[in-house]
């Protein structure tokens, strides 16, 4: 089991936006965070790279928390972010560079990967370019090479839909299916439902800060019977119904 | 509308004052304290030197007058939001410009009369012009700084008038003239012709009243206003609004390739690229770096010269510290699974080599400027045992108490 959330209350100041969310990703699974804007997705995504710590509950990657072995425990997340963010001293050469450094890869088969990416991306011929000209797509193309450069055992996506090209969005299904086979686990973040219907193998539901459901699509439909048939209909009877109540 | 120029009026004040602060908190202020004092007993001094009716002393009142002139800008305070919420607004852009020359004029005559006043005892020791002729004067360069003001809001309206527009005539020939006029003898035609000059301009933007705004233009002259602010502030401490570019830099490549790929070096490599290609840390190096070897180069004496450069020293690598923290805002630099005491240990190299550079390049403006081996060897210890305290001790004590 490569994640595991336990009972994980957390947010930003005193107040929690988290309560007690407890779901995990095993082993060559791509499971996705479902939820309205403000739902608590991005905060929980950050608890588990751990900028944030948890008020409460625990947060294990392959049986280790943060606590425990930070430096074991950090290697293990690759992460791309729903905003591109990238240093604007480095050129995407040696935003490559930083990666493996950081991440201890060897030089010679990180490299290999990283042109076989680059050339998916079709980044190969600005290696020497700075982000300040790159346009969004384009870094955010940077990011899911820096982040499947490093073969971590846990990715942690973050709305990857949005921005990139359709030719993009192919490509990057087709990687996160690659790490799946090698036995990767993947997290992922989206609104767009229906490629996430498609793709995933199971989703969490979150709604103001809980676990509404979790389960692959066939249990949703049985949990919620009345709700119809595609997960878009699934999501929007439940967050109705919870307007309702 | 006259409201809402009020607001950001406070607003803007309070941001100004904030950087203010800054500046004048920070041990920058030190060395230009050193410097403003020096320059001002050079003045006084050179005025010592000089004879009346010297053949260049009116031309220079001229050009010194001339460019006083330019100082203090017109401070609009637009927003590039601006153009989408003001628009329907635009009636009353009037209002709101009235709110804003009051303001931007009112600053402005404040640094004529601080530019006449310091170029005052010039004119006594060399020119030596009655009393009445220095006000007129004085009145005139007022007078030439209103024409501007109007010329300022003329411009930021879509006026096709090119001549009108264009900064060359009313900028600097009209005033020229008037001011070479006033200088030469005739203060009363140079009042006269800048009375009629202020008054012709303001008679003028009346009448391109119904003329639409120019928002574009206008937004775009604040935007460059409030960088040149910015950089301004940026010499003496960090402006978050400015975000420089990163420029390549390829002839220090040999610097960047010599930091080795290995992962506990992750934070160095970060570090010295972040240095060599963004100019903000790099230019408050290189500055005080040189300011020092400078003042260096001019002052003799035993202890003189050695505090001095333990000083800069000192000031530099103060200065440098915050730098730690300048890739706090991207994530990645939290993610990499490399423990913190790397990262300061990173750091701690990067600063000891930039230190180190200072403490030598001082080392030998000391040397020249002093030539005794006892001097040099003297600085060398001083300066050895500050790099090393500030590098090993004071470094890790206040990157502790940040956190």
């Amino acid at each position: 089991m490569t994640l595991q959330v336990t009972n994980l209350v957390g947010g930003y100041s005193q107040i929690p936006v988290l309560k007690e969310v407890t779901f995990d990703v095993q082993n060559g699974e791509l499971v996705g965070l479902i939820g309205l804007n403000g739902a608590g997705k991005s905060t929980t995504i950050n608890h588990i790279i751990g900028l944030l710590t948890p008020f409460k509950g625990e947060i294990k990657i392959n049986g280790i928390t943060l606590n425990q072995d930070k430096n074991g425990y950090k290697k293990q997340i690759a992460y791309i972010p729903e905003t591109p963010i990238l240093y604007q001293e480095l050129t995407l050469k040696e935003h490559l560079e930083m990666t493996m450094m950081a991440y201890s890869l060897d030089r010679d088969e990180a490299w290999k990967k990283a042109n076989h990416l680059l050339s998916i991306f079709r980044l190969d011929n600005k290696l020497d370019w700075f982000p300040a000209n790159f346009s969004k797509g384009m870094k955010q193309k940077v990011m899911i090479v820096c982040a499947f450069i490093t073969e971590a055992p846990l990715f942690i996506i973050d709305e990857p839909f949005l921005g990139l090209d359709p030719l993009a969005v192919h490509d990057l299904l087709d990687l996160i299916d690659e790490q799946k086979q090698r036995g990767a686990s993947v997290l992922m973040s989206t609104h767009v439902l229906d490629t996430a219907e498609k793709y995933c193998d199971r989703f969490v539901l979150l709604h103001d800060g809980t676990v509404k459901t979790e389960g692959t699509l066939p249990e949703l439909r049985k949990a919620l019977p009345d709700a119809g048939e595609s997960l878009d209909d699934i999501y929007m009877s439940m967050t109705r119904a919870d307007q309702h109540e | 509308m006259n409201n809402l120029y009020r607001k950001r009026l406070a607003s803007h004040l309070k941001e100004m004052f904030k950087y203010l602060r800054l500046v004048f908190n920070d041990h920058f202020v030190f060395a230009l304290l050193i410097f403003i004092g020096g320059l001002g007993l050079a003045y006084s001094n050179g005025l010592k030197e000089l004879q009346p009716n010297l053949w260049w002393a009116k031309p220079v009142i001229v050009v010194v007058l001339l460019l006083v002139l330019q100082m203090g800008r017109f401070a609009t305070l637009f927003q590039d939001a601006d153009v989408v919420f003001l628009l329907p607004r635009e009636a009353d852009i009037r209002q709101y410009l009235k709110g804003a020359r009051l303001y931007s004029e009112g600053l402005a005559f404040i640094y004529e009369l601080f530019g006449m006043f310091v170029l005052l005892p010039f004119i006594q020791v060399t020119d030596g012009m009655p009393v009445v002729d220095l006000a007129m004067i004085a009145v005139a360069q007022l007078l030439l700084k209103d024409s501007l003001f109007s010329l300022a809001i003329v411009s930021r309206f879509q006026v096709k008038t090119s001549w009108l527009k264009q900064s060359f005539w009313f900028k600097w020939l009209a005033p020229l003239i008037i001011l070479l006029v006033s200088v030469y003898g005739m203060p009363l035609i140079g009042l006269l012709l800048a009375l009629i000059l202020a008054v012709g301009l303001r008679v003028a933007d009346r009448r391109f009243n119904a003329v639409p705004f120019d928002w574009w233009h206008a937004i775009g002259l604040e935007n460059n206003r409030m960088l040149g602010v910015y950089r301004f502030f940026n010499l003496f401490t960090n402006v978050p609004m400015l975000k420089g570019v990163a420029k390549r830099r390829r002839y220090l490549d040999w610097l960047l390739n010599s930091v080795k790929a290995t992962p506990k070096n992750t934070y160095l490599y970060l570090y010295s690229h972040g240095i060599v290609r963004s100019g903000e840390f790099s230019g408050l190096y290189l500055r005080l770096t040189i300011l020092g070897m400078i003042l260096l180069y001019f002052v003799r004496g035993t202890w003189l010269p050695i505090a001095l450069a333990a000083l800069f020293l000192y000031l530099i690598g103060f200065q440098l510290i915050p730098f730690y923290w300048q890739f706090d805002d991207i994530v990645f630099t939290h993610l990499y699974p490399i423990a913190e005491s790397q990262r300061v240990n990173s750091f701690r190299r990067l600063m000891f080599a930039l230190t180190g550079l200072t403490a030598i390049l001082f080392l030998v403006m000391v040397i020249i400027a002093n030539p005794s081996w006892q001097m040099g060897l003297i600085t060398l210890v001083i300066e050895l045992a500050e790099v090393v305290l500030m590098v090993q001790y004071y470094l890790p004590l206040r990157l502790k108490r940040k956190k």
